[in-house]
């Protein structure tokens, strides 16, 4: 049972099914995606730990399939989610290619986590990269200036990553995890730092990600919002399984500024993209603090998050899909138009508000009761004023979309079976986990021997910040909705790279078009020199000084007889004084 | 059994003076003599080989005498391939011949002298008795060259006359000295004489006569800056003589190289006296970069297949330099190969000239279109020339390549590349022309009044074209072949190993 769990990593299985996936039909090929999926959550949970599948990749040591608590995990939630990913997607009429280059994009993600060295991790991260700005383009239109933006970024962040493993591997003179305890420090740890900084969106690096994942299809964004970022949260706790502060305070920073760009968002998959960055930085925070109990809490609400928020970008979808309109501003009243997306909503939103009794109040208290323990203040209020304003933003968008009276008179048809099945299914998930922790608790890293997420004083700082949130919204509500767009940082990045790039590539096209035209020149002169070197040589000669230059004639450079001769005697009077002397 | 060995040598000299007297008869005698004497000979090749395989090396004593006094004739793992490989080629160009001329009985009296000369040299194991057998093969390739009537070939010829006899009069100069220094001629007692001698390896008459008799047979191999005399010979002469001395002629004298060196003078003399294999190095990978660049330079199809050689030649001599037992395989590999591969493309060049009047580069626009199975064989061919697996000229070109890695003459290895890809570029270039070019209207119209300089096309036989593709497939199929060449190869070289 245990070896033939082991035989073939889970990421081939699913990257087998993207491969047939578009020439399969829809039903059969969704059919697939679900199957695989889902064995991967069961696969992962039941896989024995330990190392499996040493290979030797590119003439290194390597291992294709490492089981241990930070990999089951992420394997499990990356199956459960895949499941109702690929099944929102049959429901939401996404072409075959769409969902296959989302399993390519899942697939590599699972290769990701379930790589026991830095070489493997690294080759399926760029491969990830790759697979998600296909999934991205597939959709065409804006999308595709959008894709292009991403996979700079990413191309840059694999770079810096794949320059901190390399270095790494000089120093440690091998690419197992198991060699080292995390990244080589100095320079390697620096470069990774940065390098997955670009996949969990830190502060200055997260522009990618409003300006990527709000563009794709509807049921795309859903997969998108899933992976990258978390797979990144578990690149760096391989990378910093001590933590760093200086990264926790980077997660505070996000958690902080990405809420505030999120309050100010009217377009809802804009919206729930910085809060992807914000409840990231509670998972960067988490892995920063880097004890027992932050890093459980940060794998907790890693788990947490992909639930909650792949349930939020569902919503999102079924609402756009059905209305055709993102911007919360022309929204409203849903609620009986969409009742069950209406109530997956909610729940989803007091989920990722860290309302008690839902998923989100578990792993986010860990988190903030682990920078509390270690007296770390500065980042426990911080995270605890960022969980206000999740609060205040849910609140604004379930107000808006749903329960506001518009005056508008929805008759929308409602989401189809296969679409309220997942949501229902994650949705009762966040409920499941939100009441009985201990479900979760069984299969995290990291130690939650101190995790009580149920004391009072944790229930009272719930509650409070809930009251807090509501007040918020209610005061700032008129001052919210008169902010038009609010520039990010990539007002300013967007620009510079685009002409940046353009001077680049300008200059490199020009640059290369006047090497090219020396060389061809040069070498066109060689080659004609070289074909027929007569002329050449009567030039040379002239050019010396010799009168008799214009004697030399094609076939005259050939040696004489007599030349011949004091060759062969040049040769041999050579050879001898060689070896004789 | 072992007569077999002295006939390939005695029955080419016999058909040689038969065309004489059967001229008389008819114009066409001699052909059917070359034919006869081309099957006998391959008949009685295969005799050897079979002993050889059976019982290892062979020996004849001629006349009687024996050896170390009379002359001995010797057939072992690597001089019965190359005895096959004469007797193959000698038919595969009479068979050409027949269509393609010379049409003269002299042809065929100087064809069967020039076989019965190379078998000598490749049979026989005696100093005196090679030099016998390279003049032999030098005066009936002065006369076959000369054979092309033009007064550039008869230039060619002269010059080849004087630096070969040059070459062929160092040899027989060193062979005095070795004969003075020890008292005997055979091969074998000779080797045991030279370390016998009061001074040994370091005695003078024995370094000098090394150096005459390896300078003499470089001479005759054609290695750059020795090799002047080549490319008139090989362009001038009509295309079946090309073909013929430039898959066997250098190939003997390099074969004679390596006896000299290995059974005369052995790996401990070698050892001694490093400068002697390091010449052989340097001269080698001079010639192979020289004849590839000079190559690559040639508009002249015949001359740059010419200048290939040298080439070529300078990768078998450098891997004599090298001397481990892989780098010796991979030299008689590639004799083999080479002489294949030469006298194919060589044999497709006489049938493009003939056909569609193609010699020069330009001419050679869109050939594959007109002569599209000839053009596949020169493909084959040339790109075996190249060493692209798993034709015969990879499986020597890697061999070498290999034994100087192991030989840690890394330099060596870095040459080979660089010529590797130079002969890529001429190949390539060629082919290039023949598949992707489109002619001119006017190439196509002025070739057939301009061919062959001006004599008028000769149509091209069946037997042309078949000789040419079983050349390409002789190479790709001895390529596949290659470890059980080598498995033969290798229990002679073995003997030089203890």
């Amino acid at each position: 049972m245990a070896s033939s769990l082991t035989l073939l990593p889970p990421a081939f299985v699913v990257l087998a099914v993207a491969i047939i996936m578009p020439f399969v039909s829809r039903r059969v090929g969704h059919g697939l995606g679900i199957l695989a999926t889902g064995a991967v959550a069961v696969w992962s949970l039941l896989a024995p730990a330990g190392v499996h599948l040493p290979v030797s990749f590119l003439g290194f040591e390597a291992v294709l399939f490492n089981v241990d608590d930070f990999s089951r995990l992420m394997g499990i939630i990356f199956g459960i989610i895949g499941v109702a990913a690929v099944l929102y997607s049959y429901s939401s009429d996404a072409r075959n290619i769409q969902t296959a280059y989302a399993l390519g994009y899942v697939g590599t993600s699972l290769g990701t986590v379930f790589a026991g060295d830095w070489l493997t991790m690294v080759f399926f991260w760029e491969l990830m990269a790759v697979t998600s700005t296909l999934l991205v383009w597939d959709y065409g239109g804006d999308a595709v200036r959008a894709g292009y933006r991403y996979a700079i970024a990413h191309g840059l962040g694999g770079s810096l990553l794949m320059g901190a493993i390399v270095w790494h591997y000089t120093e440690v003179e091998s690419f197992l995890f198991s060699a080292t305890n995390g990244i080589a420090p100095g320079i390697p740890a620096a470069l990774a730092a940065v390098g997955i900084g670009v996949n969990v969106g830190y502060v200055g690096l997260h522009t990618w990600l409003p300006d990527t994942y709000p563009r794709p299809h509807f049921a795309a964004s859903v997969f998108l919002s899933v992976f990258t970022t978390k797979t990144g949260v578990y690149g760096l706790a391989r990378a910093f399984p001590e933590g760093n502060l200086a990264i926790a305070y980077m997660g505070t920073a996000m958690a902080l500024l990405g809420v505030i760009y999120a309050l100010l968002q009217n377009d809802m998959r804009r919206l729930l993209s910085y809060h992807i960055q914000s409840q990231v930085g509670y998972m960067v925070a988490g892995v920063g603090i880097g004890t027992a109990l932050a890093t459980a809490g940060a794998f907790a609400h890693v788990y947490n998050h992909i639930l909650y928020k792949a349930l939020l970008f569902m919503t999102a979808g079924v609402v756009l899909s059905r209305t055709n309109e993102e911007n919360l501003k022309y929204l409203g009243n849903l609620r009986g138009a969409l009742p069950i997306t209406a109530l997956a909503f909610t729940i989803a939103a007091f989920s990722i508000s860290g309302f008690p009794g839902f998923n989100g109040f578990v792993s986010k208290g860990m988190i903030t009761a682990a920078a509390h323990k270690e007296h770390l203040y500065g980042i426990f209020y911080i995270l605890l004023a960022a969980g206000v304003g999740t609060f205040m933003s849910f609140i604004k968008f379930g107000y808006y979309a749903f329960f506001r009276d518009a005056n508008r008179d929805w008759s929308l048809e409602r989401a189809h079976t296969g679409q309220a099945v997942a949501m229902l299914g994650v949705a009762a998930l966040c409920v499941v986990f939100g009441l009985y922790p201990d479900a979760l608790f069984s299969i995290l890293p990291g130690s939650t021997a101190k995790a009580h997420p149920f004391t009072l004083s944790h229930l009272g700082e719930g509650f409070a910040l809930a009251a807090l949130g509501v007040v918020g919204f209610v005061a700032l509500k008129k001052p919210l909705s008169k902010v038009g767009d609010v520039p990010d940082i990539d007002a300013v990045l967007n620009p510079a790279l685009f002409y940046g790039t353009r001077v680049l590539v300008r200059g490199t096209t020009d640059l290369f078009a006047a090497v090219d035209r020396a060389v061809s020149s040069g070498s066109y002169a060689v080659a004609t020199a070289i074909a027929d070197p007569y002329p050449t040589a009567r030039r040379v000669a002239g050019a010396l000084g010799d009168a008799d230059a214009k004697d030399i004639t094609t076939g005259s450079l050939r040696a004489t007889i007599a030349t011949s001769i004091v060759l062969v005697v040049v040769i041999l009077g050579g050879y001898l004084v060689g070896l004789l002397g | 059994m072992t007569d077999a060995l002295v006939l390939l040598i005695v029955l080419p000299i016999a058909a040689a003076i038969l065309p004489v007297f059967l001229g008389i008869l008819s114009d066409r005698a001699g052909w059917y003599v070359a034919l006869a004497m081309s099957l006998a000979h391959l008949g009685l090749s295969a005799i050897v080989a079979n002993a050889v395989d059976t019982s290892g090396r062979i020996s004849y004593a001629v006349g009687g005498f024996q050896p170390p006094f009379g002359i001995e004739l010797v057939a072992d793992g690597i001089s019965a391939p190359l005895l096959v490989l004469i007797s193959i080629s000698t038919l595969g160009v009479v068979v050409y011949a027949r269509r393609a001329g010379p049409h003269s009985n002299a042809f065929y009296s100087e064809l069967a002298l020039l076989t019965a000369g190379i078998s000598g040299v490749v049979a026989t194991a005696d100093v005196f008795n090679l030099y016998v057998f390279l003049e032999i093969t030098g005066l009936a390739t002065y006369a076959l060259v000369a054979s092309g009537r033009s007064p550039r070939a008869a230039v060619a010829s002269l010059k080849y006359l004087f630096v070969g006899t040059i070459g062929a009069s160092l040899y027989l100069l060193g062979t005095g000295y070795l004969y003075i220094a020890t008292g005997t001629l055979n091969m074998a007692s000779l080797s045991e004489a030279i370390v016998a001698t009061p001074a040994g390896y370091a005695s003078p008459t024995v370094l000098t006569g090394f150096g005459l008799m390896a300078t003499g047979l470089l001479v005759k191999v054609a290695i750059f800056p020795l090799h002047t005399w080549q490319p008139g010979a090989y362009a001038e002469s009509p295309d079946t003589v090309s073909a013929y001395i430039s898959a066997l002629v250098s190939t003997a004298a390099a074969y004679g190289l390596f006896r000299v060196t290995y059974t005369v003078f052995t790996r401990d003399f070698l050892e001694a006296v490093p400068i002697a294999a390091d010449a052989f190095v340097l001269l080698g990978s001079v010639s192979i970069v020289a004849g590839s660049v000079l190559a690559v330079m040639q508009s002249d199809l015949k001359r740059m297949l010419a200048y290939s050689s040298v080439s070529q030649f300078g990768l078998v001599v450098t891997a004599l330099g090298i001397g481990n037992k892989t780098a010796l395989i991979g030299a008689v590999v590639h004799l083999i190969g080479h002489a294949v591969m030469k006298g194919g493309l060589f044999l497709a060049l006489g049938v493009f000239a003939a056909s569609v009047g193609a010699r020069t580069m330009d001419e050679f626009k869109g050939l594959a279109a007109r002569e599209p199975v000839t053009s596949a064989a020169f493909a084959v061919l040339a790109f075996s020339m190249v060493g692209i697996p798993p034709a015969i000229g990879f499986i020597g070109k890697w061999n070498i390549v290999v034994g100087a890695v192991e030989a840690g003459s890394w330099s060596v290895a870095l040459v080979v590349v660089v010529s590797t890809l130079l002969t890529l570029a001429y190949f390539g270039r060629v082919i290039e022309r023949m598949y992707f070019t489109h002619p001119d209207e006017t190439d196509v119209a002025d070739a057939s009044v301009s061919a062959d300089g001006g004599q008028p096309a000769s149509d091209v036989s069946f037997g042309m074209r078949t000789v040419v593709v079983v050349a390409a497939v002789t190479a790709v199929l001895l390529g596949i072949a290659g470890s059980d060449l080598i498995d033969i190869i290798r229990p002679a070289l073995e003997v030089y190993f203890v």
